[in-house]
């Protein structure tokens, strides 16, 4: 058995890994042999399975179970509306290697994550030093080791049998503040990781199951929010605990060698059967989409090199191989930039697990054979994998939910090919605006806030139905709003309206599900700060078939209100929803020092008194289908439920109706009829031949004739790809000297280091 | 011949109406009829005469005897479930008019299976129960702490009102946010409709949220207070009905409700919607009278039908109580017996995933069409029963006492095809194979329900019962250690002896506030106190005043105080029984205090403990019972160990862990107090099958109780 000297500490330590190997060569075997042979671990066959599928299905369920029941019990322990209402916590159980066997339900993204930190610390010789050994615990919450933003903190515990290494427990919360430049979880202002809060890389926090005291110390002086920083953390470890305890307790039943195999097994069958599931739902080729999502920070209070109006730009082409296999190419993205929308490769492809688990696996297989199962094409340098150190992530999302949508409508072209109408899906929703900011609240105390009413946004429409309204988010389709009495307990915003929004949902056949929004009156805060993170010029997602993509955000916000006054007069006040924001209503039932209304729908910190109002609009999903063909009923419930102003029933449907004295509205079938045929004829006297579309397009092209934020999101791609410099040229026939270099743009180019055109 | 009869306890169904009618030696008949939704005291009479019958009697000669009737029944929650309530107006915050309508998305999957909760397009909404066109908003603000932010506008209060008149509105509901903490402006807005009403010439009911459920959360407030008006309140009509047929027939008690606390209420009870439950609380309430006849504090109960496993836990002789649980895919306020329920019965459906290979039990069920096996079910996909034909585990020819002939060719071509087959095994091996992994899941189940209570199993007694419970009682238990595992002989009245058996008890719960920091002086301490105290006097007030409408005095009613308590910022708080009867000193708030941290302590381990947060009561309970009469068990001389030779019925084939056995198999009923039954074993009745697998062994005892052991 080979022995490891620590050479510092001049004392030997024996490797924990399996047969006397280290987890680092661990790791490298069950990567070679995977590649080489094509199979996870080499497992060709299954012989446990295959032998005994009843054995081998009781030990699934039974360390399932008690992985999801960990969660639920541990879950009651937080203070956090987040983790405690939203159920923003995960936890995984890991190979010795960090492979993922089995995981519970909530942010399943963090499959990946801590299975990434957990590989750092195989990498950087852990085993070494500072040692792994039963009772400790680690930290870890860096994102360019293995996470999606800091304030999602891993506690890790290692898994022991008689000596050696038999697994890890990873568990995750989504936090509620980490000590970044403003208060809450997602901070925006960070524009590199400086900013972006606290973060502890791969740090052993305790031992013999006991947190050390330096790390209480330090951790809870590093946060605005120490009670829900404590209590989430006694969340983790009570439920790494759990299922800690679950596992040795297999082990005891069924034998270390059993379970050993199993686990292996298992990943191999969940990469098999996600293959199959390929299989049977999806057609094999090649399906192109792109989003895009705005970064308006031109005008914001952040360092001059982050000053810059611009774009992501997330270009896909989904690749479904014969055999089952998935890929993903996001060549073309554009370069990470300097704010906090930057994201990590195992962000990426974690979270499409989220997303895939909502539709092509909706089962509890879910683990990381999947992810053998598959392929991801990253290209370095851009904002899904920086070369860069520094870049900030505190809301990595606002890009990640925006690249996922288009993922939904490769996905559904090939649903509705082969007949799965139902699954059709056409994108999730931009979940956004998410209200974050703090001070000294209610109860006096410092204090930070983020709220969760957008883990229930509009659902996209599918090929027979509406998308539902407010109702999930891609994060996490378990969504909910939360009742406001609870919201109330957490933030010193007192709810002057909960409302469906009207127009928000993508038209359509089907429409999307509508979002909705809630009116805010800031009460019993002392030096308070708030901000808007959402988008606001661009609309994320996209229709599907001829749908509409759902509206895009917008801000509202009121300064030195004279609400208090009116209200001591018993007079009107603003109540209820932004109903038409073309014809704002609020502003004619009070005065204010401030009004803002506008589509700088991200901001930083603005000082909010007690009496001023802050609007809260959770987005919707998009259509699917040509409005044209949308039910004159359905047009009708949707202007008498107030999901739809009425202008734009005539507009965007076609559709003929009058209201009554008492407003309803009865839409006139016929009359619809029509109207729609004669849209339909206008539509073919405004249409153009695509060839002739294209060469003015291309004039535009060639005198570069766009935005500046279009310039430098293109040229942010093209610095970095020649491919999708060559397809875009090619596609476009642009002459061989084309070309758009970011340092033409005349705005900072800093800190850029790949850059084909230098 | 005529009988002692006692208690009477009507289970209403939608098709069928049971009666279960118990004497003063606990024995008891069970009756059937049709229901006769009309007017459900038909139903009910005919069901009566139906039990009567097995003892040669009739409702006129009995009914003047019994001591006590108890009533559950599903017309309420039908009622709710298909939407054919009252016509109700809501009156809500202005602002706020969409909230009821939009519901909390978690209702849009709510009952679903693992698999639908993560399946996007599967989620749905149901229509709210109050339209938007019914709902009107009236200005007003309260914060969390109980302060006036915005006055109530009573200016816009009768409009409001009047345009939910105009509109024919058959009952009004009030719901302003945080009006537990403050209650003045629905009342207010409550007195103006009552006013309007009045004035109108209408006779319309008007419910404020804070008369009924003064608790945090205003979805689960509002949905429970408009299920009040909109289903409850007009079931109200039906039991005074059956109330008034029953005393036409000779009794002369007053007719009690099975509610959701697990205790029964009048019908002249404030809170009726606490009655909406019916089904499997019966038996755990049974469970626990027992429990407290046999001295048996800590209790598992376990129950399979033919769709689900529902297990509660009873601990030291009390039920736990979710606050804030959900039914018809609503949230709620009512206090409901905690019970979890996994998707997995005798009925459910045993599928092999196409791509993962993988076997899935439930969650969906062939429910009374029981499976292949049974060719009028219509099914054609496998189900746990036809795992139990192919096995030899029940007896095709004497299911459901030979009222339903199941086929086993048929389960075993369905096996073979849909299970066998596609995994490579015999067709006796995926049936056992099914078996084994639902009993290794419902064990794994039960299991971590005790644990994470902080108990472990050899500190509670299972109970198992309900028609599938003791074909799997083995199975489920085998190796987890129970104190001791108990079969009712008498399952199939189980549920019903349940409700027979209910205590008269109201259950009132209000919200509170009170934070007292880590190492507070003594003062905050007894001003805490005080603030407890006057929430229990507030309670206890309310719950004697119910008793009074039944007679009875304060005096006759036995009070027991809850509290529930958290450390500061926590959102789950537990219930505990306060260990003082008064609150006098700075030594009561620490016994709270010590009650507190030993229940935290229990459920989630002490490194979880956070006293450094200070505490947090979030509610004060009140129970109020009063004595009734309850039914007497019963009791039977011992015989030997050796049973009859009249119950013997034979051999039967089974097949066990891969060989086919022969197995002894016994009647139920011809089985006497004290015999002890060996393993191969399988004991019939029409209503349940019990096995005995090798490696138990089973006694009967004297209250007809069977006490499966196991002996390697």
């Amino acid at each position: 058995m080979p022995i490891q000297i620590d050479k510092k500490k001049g004392f030997e330590r024996k490797p924990i890994g399996w047969d006397g190997k280290t987890l680092k060569q661990m790791r490298q075997e069950t990567d070679e042999i995977s590649r080489l042979t094509g199979y996870y671990c080499g497992l060709d066959r299954l012989p446990f399975k295959e032998s005994d599928p009843i054995r081998f299905e009781k030990i699934f369920s039974k360390l399932r179970g008690g992985v999801v029941h960990a969660r639920e019990t541990a879950k009651r322990v937080a203070a956090s509306p987040i983790v405690e209402q939203e159920g923003e916590l995960c936890f995984t159980l890991y190979t010795p290697e960090a492979d993922s066997v089995v995981t519970s339900t909530g942010i399943i993204i963090h499959v990946g994550t801590m299975g990434a930190a957990i590989k750092y610390m195989i990498q950087n010789d852990y085993e070494e030093n500072p040692g792994i050994e039963d009772g400790d615990i680690f930290c870890n919450n860096d994102c360019h080791i293995g996470n999606v933003h800091p304030c999602d903190v891993h506690t890790i515990v290692p898994v022991f049998w008689e000596g050696e290494l038999i697994g890890w427990v990873g568990g995750v919360t989504h936090v509620i503040d980490t000590g970044a430049t403003a208060p809450g979880s997602m901070t925006v202002g960070p524009v590199t990781r400086y900013d972006d809060g606290y973060q502890v890389a791969c740090r052993k926090i305790g031992t013999n199951d006991t947190l050390h005291k330096d790390w209480l110390i330090e951790s809870q002086r590093s946060v605005r929010t120490k009670k829900y920083w404590l209590l989430d953390e006694r969340t983790r470890i009570a439920g790494c605990h759990m299922i800690r305890d679950l596992v040795l307790d297999i082990v005891r039943e069924e034998g270390v060698d059993t379970y050993k195999h199993f686990i292996r097994e298992v990943i191999e069958d969940g990469r098999r059967g996600f293959m199959n599931q390929v299989k049977t739902l999806l057609i094999p080729g090649r399906y192109r989409q792109v989003s895009f999502v705005d970064v308006p920070y031109k005008n914001l209070d952040v360092p001059p090199f982050a000053r810059i109006n611009t774009m992501m730009h997330a270009p896909t082409e989904m690749i479904i191989h014969k055999d089952g296999k998935f890929e993903i190419d996001f060549e073309g993205v554009n370069r990470w930039g300097w704010h906090s929308y930057n994201a990590t490769p195992v962000s990426i492809t974690s979270g499409i697990w989220v997303m895939m688990s909502q539709t092509l696996i909706p089962n509890d297989r879910v683990n990381d054979g999947a992810y053998y199962a598959s392929k991801f094409d990253l290209p370095y340098g851009s904002w899904l994998n920086p070369d860069d150190v520094q870049t900030a992530h505190s809301y990595a999302w606002h890009f990640l939910v925006s690249a996922w949508s288009p993922l939904w409508r490769a996905l559904s072209r090939q649903y509705f090919a082969r007949g799965y109408l139902e699954e059709v899906n056409a994108g999730n929703a931009n979940t956004s605006n998410w209200l974050q900011g703090g001070g000294y609240n209610q109860f006096n105390e410092s204090h930070a806030v983020n709220s969760f009413e957008s883990a229930a946004e509009g659902v996209g429409a599918s090929a027979v139905k509406d998308g539902i309204d407010h109702a999930a988010a891609i994060w996490n389709p378990e969504g909910d709003m939360g009742d406001m009495e609870i919201w109330e307990l957490a933030e010193p915003l007192l709810y002057l309206g909960r409302s469906i929004k009207p127009n928000t949902a993508g038209y359509g056949k089907y429409r999307g599900g509508s979002g909705y929004e809630t009116l805010r009156m800031v009460y019993g805060a002392k030096d308070w700060t708030m901000f808007f993170m959402g988008n606001g010029y661009i609309s994320s997602d996209c229709g599907l078939m001829g749908g509409y993509p759902a509206a895009a955000g917008y801000r509202f916000e009121a300064h030195g209100t004279n609400l208090k006054e009116r209200i001591a007069k018993q007079l009107p006040i603003p109540t209820g929803g932004d109903t038409d924001p073309d014809h704002p209503q609020y502003e004619q039932l009070f005065e204010a020092r401030e009004i803002i209304r506008d589509k700088q729908a991200i901001t930083t910190e603005t000082i909010f008194e007690n009496y001023d109002l802050y609007l809260n609009y959770l987005r919707g999903g998009p259509g699917f289908g040509d409005p044209l063909e949308r039910k004159p009923k359905a047009i009708e419930d949707d202007l008498n439920g107030g999901y739809l102003l009425p202008r734009y029933a005539e507009k965007v449907y076609g559709a003929v109706f009058h209201q009554d004295k008492k407003g309803h509205y009865t839409v006139d079938e016929e009359a619809t009829e029509r109207r729609r045929q004669e849209i339909r004829k206008e539509r073919l006297k405004r249409g153009t031949p695509t060839k002739k579309w294209m060469e003015e397009e291309r004039k535009k092209i060639l005198e570069k004739e766009a935005s500046i934020q279009v310039r430098h999101m293109y040229a942010g791609s093209f610095a970095l790809s020649e491919k999708f410099t060559n397809e875009f040229k090619e596609f476009w026939n642009l002459p061989e000297s084309w070309n758009l270099p970011e340092d033409e743009l005349e705005i900072p180019v800093f800190g850029a280091k790949i850059n084909r055109n230098s | 011949m005529e009988k002692n009869s006692q208690i009477l306890a009507i289970d209403a169904g939608g098709t069928m109406t049971d009666t279960f009618i118990i004497d003063d030696q606990g024995e008891f008949v069970v009756g059937k009829a049709q229901s006769t939704p009309y007017d459900e005291s038909i139903g009910l009479i005919n069901s009566a005469k139906d039990a009567l019958s097995y003892w040669d009697t009739s409702v006129e000669t009995e009914f003047p005897k019994l001591l006590a009737g108890v009533y559950s029944g599903t017309a309420m929650l039908n009622r709710l479930v298909q939407r054919r309530g009252r016509r109700v107006g809501l009156i809500v915050n202005k602002g706020m008019e969409d909230f009821h309508r939009m519901g909390r998305a978690i209702q849009a999957y709510l009952g679903y299976s693992y698999s639908d909760r993560l399946h996007i397009n599967t989620h749905r909404y149901d229509p709210p129960l109050v339209p938007g066109e019914l709902t009107r908003g009236v200005t007003e603000r309260v914060d969390l702490f109980g302060n006036v932010v915005i006055p109530l506008y009573e200016h816009e209060v009768e409009p409001a009102v009047r345009e939910l008149l105009e509109m024919d509105v058959q009952a009004i509901v009030i719901s302003l946010l945080h009006s537990y903490r403050y209650p003045a402006h629905e009342r207010k807005v409550r007195d103006i409709a009552r006013e309007m009403i009045k004035k109108s010439g209408k006779d319309i009911p008007v419910f404020a949220s804070v008369d009924y459920y003064p608790v945090r959360k205003e979805s689960h407030r509002t949905n429970t207070t408009i299920i009040e008006a909109y289903a409850a309140d007009p079931s109200r009509e039906t039991l005074k009905k059956i109330n008034q047929r029953i005393s036409e027939k000779g009794a002369s008690f007053d007719l009690r409700v099975m509610a959701s606390h697990g205790g029964t209420i009048s019908i002249e009870a404030n809170e009726l919607a606490r009655t909406l439950v019916s089904g499997p609380i019966g038996g755990v309430v049974g469970a626990k009278y027992l429990g407290e006849l046999l001295g048996i504090p800590n209790i598992a109960c376990s129950d399979i039908g033919g769709t689900s496993f529902d297990i509660a836990l009873i601990t030291q002789g009390d039920l736990s109580i979710n606050p804030s649980p959900d039914m018809a895919r609503l949230v709620l306020s009512l206090p409901l017996v905690a019970m979890d329920t996994v998707g997995a019965g005798a009925g459910s459906y045993v599928r092999v995933d196409p791509n993962y290979k993988s076997i899935t039990l439930g969650p969906d069920s062939a429910g009374y069409r029981v499976g292949v096996c049974y060719p009028e079910g219509g099914v054609d996909t496998v189900t746990v029963s036809d795992c139990h034909v192919v096995l030899g585990l029940i007896n095709p020819d004497n299911f459901l006492g030979g009222e339903v002939k199941l086929y086993p060719e048929r389960a075993y071509k369905a096996v073979k095809e849909q299970i066998a087959d596609p995994l490579g095994l015999s067709v006796e091996d995926a049936a056992y194979g099914v078996i084994d992994l639902l009993e290794s899941q419902l064990r794994n189940y039960l299991e971590s329900m005790i644990l994470g209570k902080g108990y472990s199993p050899s500190q509670y007694v299972c109970f198992s019962y309900g028609g599938g419970g003791p074909l799997h009682t083995a199975g489920y238990t085998k190796g987890l250690g129970f104190d001791k595992v108990m079969v009712p002989a008498w399952a199939a009245g189980f549920s019903a002896f349940g409700c027979a058996a209910a205590d008269f008890e109201y259950r009132y719960d209000k919200t509170l506030d009170i934070n007292v920091d880590d190492g507070a002086a003594d003062e905050i301490k007894l001003a805490a106190g005080k603030e407890l105290l006057a929430a229990w006097e507030e309670l206890k007030e309310k719950v004697g005043n119910e008793f009074v409408k039944n007679h009875f005095a304060m005096d006759d009613v036995d009070f027991r105080l809850y509290f529930r308590m958290q450390y500061q910022g926590q959102l789950n708080d537990l219930e505990i029984e306060a260990p003082i009867k008064d609150f006098q000193g700075v030594k009561d708030w620490d016994a709270l205090i010590e009650a507190f941290e030993e229940v935290y302590t229990r459920v989630y381990a002490k490194a979880a403990r956070s006293p450094e947060l200070g505490y947090s009561i979030t509610g004060a309970i009140v129970r109020g019972l009063v004595d009734v009469v309850k039914p007497k068990i019963p009791k039977e001389a011992l015989s030997g160990e050796e049973p009859p030779k009249e119950a013997y019925l034979g051999k039967r084939k089974v097949y066990w862990k891969g060989e086919w056995t022969e197995v002894d198999i016994w009647e139920m009923e011809k089985l006497k107090a004290g015999n002890r039954i060996r393993a191969f074993s399988i004991i019939e009745s029409p209503a349940t099958t019990y096995v005995v697998p090798p490696g138990f062994e089973t006694v009967l005892d004297e209250h007809r109780i069977f006490h499966l052991i196991e002996v390697d």
